[in-house]
């Protein structure tokens, strides 16, 4: 099991690697729900470490996006990445143009979620496939008993849990005439629903839409035992989250002994989202997607 | 080739009146497999008799199968399509790509991508058509010039969203549902959570008035658009709501059936004609959608409060007596003597009567149509159809 951190500065890089960081995730100029696209003009560095990469490419790719996809593609056709993140199949489409298919990780967040889908993507050679954050541990073992192609989960975290293209808080404000600076990448807005006053649930809107997130963050350290014997690649998520705590993590996935120290001091942060959870289906109301 | 005319059903009642007032083919989705499972009057046998009506005039029938499968709900798939196929169901809509591979490996089924999926691009249209994918339902977040941009380069037929509903995020990529109400968006089970009212906070600092922070989506209304689409060459234009009301399936059918109609025939009438037409039934507040680009305040809706009143639907035209002049009807609504009603049919005509007295069945004459499908009696010179609607016309 590789651990996947997700690299936000340059000047992090040989703490991650005193913790054992297998992988640095690392955003592109299509990445969203971004912690640092700028670190994309740093790739050439952060190669020079000697880690495997991966580049976060999970942005929906419309038909305006597909020439950057493309440039992105050629530039990092002869450098030494180890995976493209990516959030949308176009991706392997076009990796698929410039040989880069088996780099291929896909990773939709939704849509992963039987076992035929990693067979699926194990006869089209891509890489390997993220589950979907929606289901089971009994559904994700009963996936990994069927193993094709490499199975990762982003298993640690605040994961988002909507993405739409509409620019919904700049559109408030626009509706309240209010004059609002500092909304594009702002991660310290929160949305609290009236029914479910205790929960607050991160809103985020960058470049290509708005994102909301789970107001608790997951945690696997138990369900890593049961999965690490078969899990290729173990996403840490590191949005929302303070420096000192995505460290402590880390260092809890690589040390189980130091999980309970972790949990005396952050358990109030989590929760084990769906992972003893059925969600129900076909109760749905009056619409159509 | 025309561009089709897709209509939403959720029962067979609602198929046949969207098929008899224009529509070219109809999505329905069966009691499995279909993210609109739980309204499902469609059971095999009356997908079946749905699948003859449709041929018999000359129109088809989709079947939705587009919830995003579970290991567990793979159960029965084969024996589903296998049916679907013997009964020439027209084509299956589906987002999971077990579906499309089984419909590939033991059937005949023309197979169509689900919006579900979210497709925004002609790459990605040109790897399912090549996957064995003949028809893709584009993602509507593409605004009008997008769709020019895809249809020039896809393979793939496309089917384009112009009226009805729409989810606020990339469909088939939210949770929110899932999280909040443990009701799974991709298998049928969407809370509307989107929906919800919220406040808005920056660190702790309250920025929103009293929960009027909303992420809630307009519906969509594409009249505007129809004839662009139409002359780019989209296969399909389809309107969403298989929940909606058979009042509401006949009038937007029609007036979008007169609108493909008059522009190919090269006579189309100013669109406030259709766009009237269509606010006889539509009770929500309607915009544009993506057609022109990123959204604006003008494609949300910031105050719940979005229903606004339409011309009320009282009745359907289920007989006529020509011996005694009289209809026979089926009440959805009150209505009393004196009341002007409209009477609009099949085939586009509309007919206005002012309500002289209601009988019952049993020939008693009542004051008022108070008890929803109790059969009635009104008096009417001109015979209607069956299938017709009939709605009250009020003068403000």
């Amino acid at each position: 099991m590789r651990i996947v951190a997700r690299l936000k500065k340059i000047t992090e890089i040989e703490k991650l690697i005193n913790l054992k960081v297998d992988c640095f995730l690392v955003d592109t100029p299509l990445s969203v729900r971004a912690v640092n696209r700028d670190l994309f003009n740093e790739l050439d560095q952060i190669i020079s470490y000697g880690k495997d990469i991966y580049l976060l490419i999970n942005k929906m790719i419309h038909e305006e996006d597909i020439p950057l996809v493309k440039q992105l593609l050629k530039t990092v056709k002869d450098k030494k990445i180890s995976g493209i993140v990516a959030g949308d199949i176009t991706m392997m489409v076009l990796a698929n143009e410039q040989g880069l298919k088996d780099k291929v990780i896909y990773q939709p967040g939704t849509m992963n979620t039987n076992s035929f889908d990693n067979e699926y993507f194990f006869m089209k050679q891509i890489k390997g496939i993220t589950i979907s954050k929606e289901i089971t541990l009994e559904e994700i073992i009963k996936i990994f008993d069927n193993k094709k192609c490499e199975l990762s989960l982003v298993g640690h975290g605040y994961l988002d849990m909507f993405y739409s293209k509409r620019k919904l808080i700049t559109n408030y404000f626009i509706y309240k005439n209010v004059v609002k600076e500092n909304i594009m990448d702002n991660d310290k807005f929160r949305i609290k629903e009236e029914m479910r006053p205790d929960s607050f649930y991160p809103i985020l809107e960058d470049e290509s839409g708005t994102h909301v997130f789970r107001d608790k963050a997951l945690n696997s350290f138990e369900e890593i035992e049961v999965l690490k014997t078969e899990i290729d690649d173990f996403f840490i998520e590191r949005i929302f989250m303070d420096d000192e705590e995505y460290y402590d993590s880390i260092k809890a996935y690589q040390d189980h002994s130091f999980v309970n120290e972790f949990l005396s001091k952050y358990n109030d942060h989590y929760n084990k989202g769906f992972y003893y959870q059925y969600t129900e289906k076909l109760k749905g109301d009056l619409s159509e997607n | 080739m025309r561009t089709e005319l897709l209509a939403p059903a959720g029962n067979l009642e609602k198929a046949k009146i969207a098929l008899l007032y224009g529509a070219d083919a109809v999505y329905i989705g069966g009691k499995q497999f279909s993210l609109r499972a739980r309204a499902s009057n469609f059971d095999l046998d009356t997908i079946k008799e749905l699948v003859d009506f449709a041929h018999e005039l000359n129109k088809k029938v989709y079947v939705t199968m587009n919830i995003v499968f579970h290991d567990d709900d793979t159960i029965g798939l084969d024996d589903y399509l296998r049916y679907l196929d013997s009964i020439k169901v027209d084509a299956i809509i589906c987002s999971s790509m077990i579906v499309v591979e089984r419909a590939k490996a033991i059937t005949n089924l023309e197979i169509h991508l689900s919006t579900q999926f979210s497709l925004t691009n002609s790459y990605l249209a040109n790897y399912f058509y090549d996957e064995g994918i003949k028809r893709v339902v584009l993602a509507r977040e593409l605004s009008l010039e997008e769709i020019k941009l895809v249809q020039e380069k896809s393979k793939a037929d496309l089917e384009v969203f112009i009226h009805g509903g729409m989810c606020v995020s990339y469909s088939g990529r939210c949770t929110l549902s899932n999280y909040t109400s443990l009701r799974d968006a991709n298998r049928g089970g969407c809370a509307h959570t989107c929906r919800w009212l919220y406040n808005l906070y920056e660190d702790h600092e309250l920025l929103s008035n009293d929960y009027d922070f909303q992420m809630s989506s307009k519906d969509l209304d594409a009249t505007e658009f129809v004839k662009d689409l139409v002359e780019i060459g989209v296969s399909s234009l389809k309107i969403e709501g298989r929940m909606k009301s058979i009042h509401y399936i006949a009038t937007v059918v029609s007036a979008y059936r007169m609108l493909i109609d008059d522009y190919y025939n090269g006579h189309m009438k100013d669109l406030k004609f259709y766009q009237d037409e269509i606010k006889k039934a539509e009770n929500r507040q309607t915009s544009h959608g993506f057609f022109k680009g990123d959204t604006t305040i003008e494609e949300q809706l910031y105050n719940q409060r979005s229903e606004i009143p339409t011309k009320e639907f009282v009745g359907m035209v289920i007989g006529y007596n020509k011996d005694n002049k009289q209809l026979l009807i089926e009440q959805r609504n009150f209505f009393s003597p004196g009341d002007t009603l409209e009477i609009f049919t099949p085939d586009k005509n509309a007919v206005q009567f002012k309500v002289d007295k209601i009988l019952s069945e049993e020939l008693e004459e009542l004051d008022a149509a108070r008890h929803p499908l109790q059969k009635l009696l009104l008096n009417l010179n001109i015979e209607v159809p069956k299938y017709s609607m009939i709605r009250k016309v009020s003068y403000e």
